[in-house]
């Protein structure tokens, strides 16, 4: 498998189908005279705007600890990804995990508060 | 059925604010002259509308998806900006195009009409389904034939009308005949064409089955798209072209179907404009809310509650009120269509482009991936869009004005 071919970018479906980002960061463990091994996927915004520039990333990382969103980026152990492919599938509940974070925080602070939101 | 709807849905896609002004303006200016522009830009999107389909249709992945996912983020977020950017600029021009029409039919003038469109659209977009919103649009859309049927009345001359199919040099105002070809090609090969469409084969869960549909909405769609553009050309070409018209403003264009439909003509002018104009509005908010999604791996649907999708319907919000904004202090929409067809060519390579990855690449498309007729005729458009690229904005400023 090639880990930036075969995973980075790729979509992450949770336990039910449910996209909940894409595989924007790859953390590897080093070990003293071993191959590193894959030890989480990451995935959120300030993983992403880190491949673009180091204090977007911190920036977006302030923001969602000031308004109490998430604290950092969502990891997931490599022991629970299921499938790779064009999709990466995570043994994980996605609309009760961290990747929702935002999805949660806009739902009920903006758009549960706009009328017809919920019809 | 599903072709018949198709083909209702591609018409009502095609005509909009950019087509329609600058197939006016083709028509005003050089007569028969530029209906080889809008042929050749069809037969591209032909082609570039049946991948985009026929890969959401085998991989369950949109353009968007895909572009993230095959070439990376590094790659990606260019054309992804890129595309955002035009998109929003072609909603205002949008929103700009219903709320001149609104002028023309009550007197109005179009800035107090900017709110009260960007309402009716968010509106639409919060309350409606994919499905309910592009079968309004599409039948609504079907006012646009009025033009076939101008066109057919007014009775061109064959041999005249056939040798405008027929690549020609200009004999007077190059620059603007050739910034004309640009918008041309802008307006018709619109970057949101191919994801929407994408997305809307996602949202109707195509599968393999649906590939003979795929292929026939594309043609025919297309098809019949170009067909409606041509007519606007054509009845430009034969109403503005002999009186010297230039149109440089709607008002001037709305009186292009006079002739054909004495009484009503500038009625039925405001009306289309203000259905093709919102219809397409409806599209571009959606697909500049599935862009993002699609990028950065959310759950995206127009066919869910808007609580159950708060990034994705928060995103055309601000979309659509932001450009509604721009058309509030009074940006012409115009100069703005103008403006965006111009940048919409720039951009069109680094949309192309990935095209030859992706749709080659057998872990999406499985048996399914293009052959040697479609890989050249990508080949052709990237070759295409990057000379028009490199001449869009020189002849811009050439010939725009």
């Amino acid at each position: 498998m090639h880990l930036v071919r075969d995973v980075l970018d790729k979509q992450l479906l949770g336990n039910d189908e449910e996209r909940m980002g894409k595989v924007d960061g790859i953390v590897l463990s080093l070990r003293d005279g071993r191959p590193p091994r894959v030890a989480f996927l990451e995935t959120g915004a300030s993983v992403l705007a880190r491949r673009v520039s180091r204090r977007l990333a911190e920036a977006i990382e302030a923001l969602e600890r000031r308004w109490g969103i998430r604290q950092g980026p969502m990891r997931i152990p490599w022991e629970r990804v299921r499938t790779t492919g064009t999709d990466v599938g995570v043994d994980v509940d996605a609309r009760n995990s961290s990747a929702f974070a935002w999805e949660r925080f806009l739902r009920e602070r903006v758009v549960e508060k706009i009328p017809g939101a919920k019809e | 059925m599903q072709v018949a709807l198709g083909i209702v849905t591609s018409i009502a896609g095609f005509v909009e604010v950019g087509s329609i002004s600058t197939s006016l303006q083709a028509g005003a200016t050089f007569g028969f002259q530029l209906l080889w522009a809008i042929a050749l830009a069809a037969t591209c999107l032909i082609f570039l509308i049946e991948m985009s389909g026929r890969l959401a249709a085998v991989s369950k992945h949109t353009l968007a998806d895909a572009v993230r996912e095959r070439l990376g983020f590094g790659y990606h977020v260019v054309p992804l900006t890129a595309e955002l950017i035009v998109d929003f600029l072609v909603l205002a021009a949008e929103i700009g195009g219903a709320c001149f029409a609104l002028q023309l039919l009550t007197g109005i003038r179009f800035q107090y009409w900017a709110l009260p469109v960007a309402l009716a659209a968010w509106l639409a977009l919060w309350k409606g389904t994919f499905g309910a919103i592009e079968k309004g649009v599409s039948l609504l859309g079907l006012i646009a034939l009025c033009f076939v049927v101008a066109a057919v009345q007014l009775h061109p001359r064959g041999r005249d009308v056939g040798a405008g199919f027929l690549p020609s040099l200009p004999q007077h105002h190059a620059p603007n005949y050739w910034f004309l070809v640009v918008s041309i090609v802008g307006a018709t090969m619109s970057p949101y064409l191919m994801n929407f469409y994408s997305s809307g084969a996602v949202e109707e869960e195509w599968t393999e089955d649906n590939l003979v549909t795929n292929r026939l909405t594309a043609l025919l769609g297309m098809g019949f798209g170009s067909c409606v553009s041509m007519c606007v050309l054509i009845v430009s070409a034969m109403v503005l072209h002999p009186e010297g018209v230039k149109v440089e403003s709607f008002e001037q264009g709305a009186l292009v179907l006079t002739r054909a439909f004495p009484y009503w003509g500038f009625l039925l002018f405001g009306v289309t404009l203000l259905v093709e104009c919102f219809g397409a509005a409806l599209e571009i908010g959606m697909n500049i809310a599935y862009v993002p999604s699609q990028a950065l791996g959310w759950n995206w649907s127009e066919n869910v509650k808007p609580s159950e999708n708060a990034r994705f319907c928060l995103v055309y919000t601000a979309a659509i009120f932001g450009a509604a904004l721009l058309m509030l202090v009074g940006v012409d929409p115009i100069e703005l269509t103008r403006f965006s067809m111009a940048f919409t060519v720039l951009i069109l390579p680094l949309i192309v482009l990935p095209l030859l990855v992706i749709m080659n690449d057998e872990r999406y498309l499985h048996e399914f991936r293009n052959g040697w007729l479609a890989n050249a005729v990508v080949i052709v458009i990237v070759g295409l869009a990057f000379v028009l690229a490199l001449v869009a904005i020189p002849l811009e400023i050439l010939g725009g004005s």
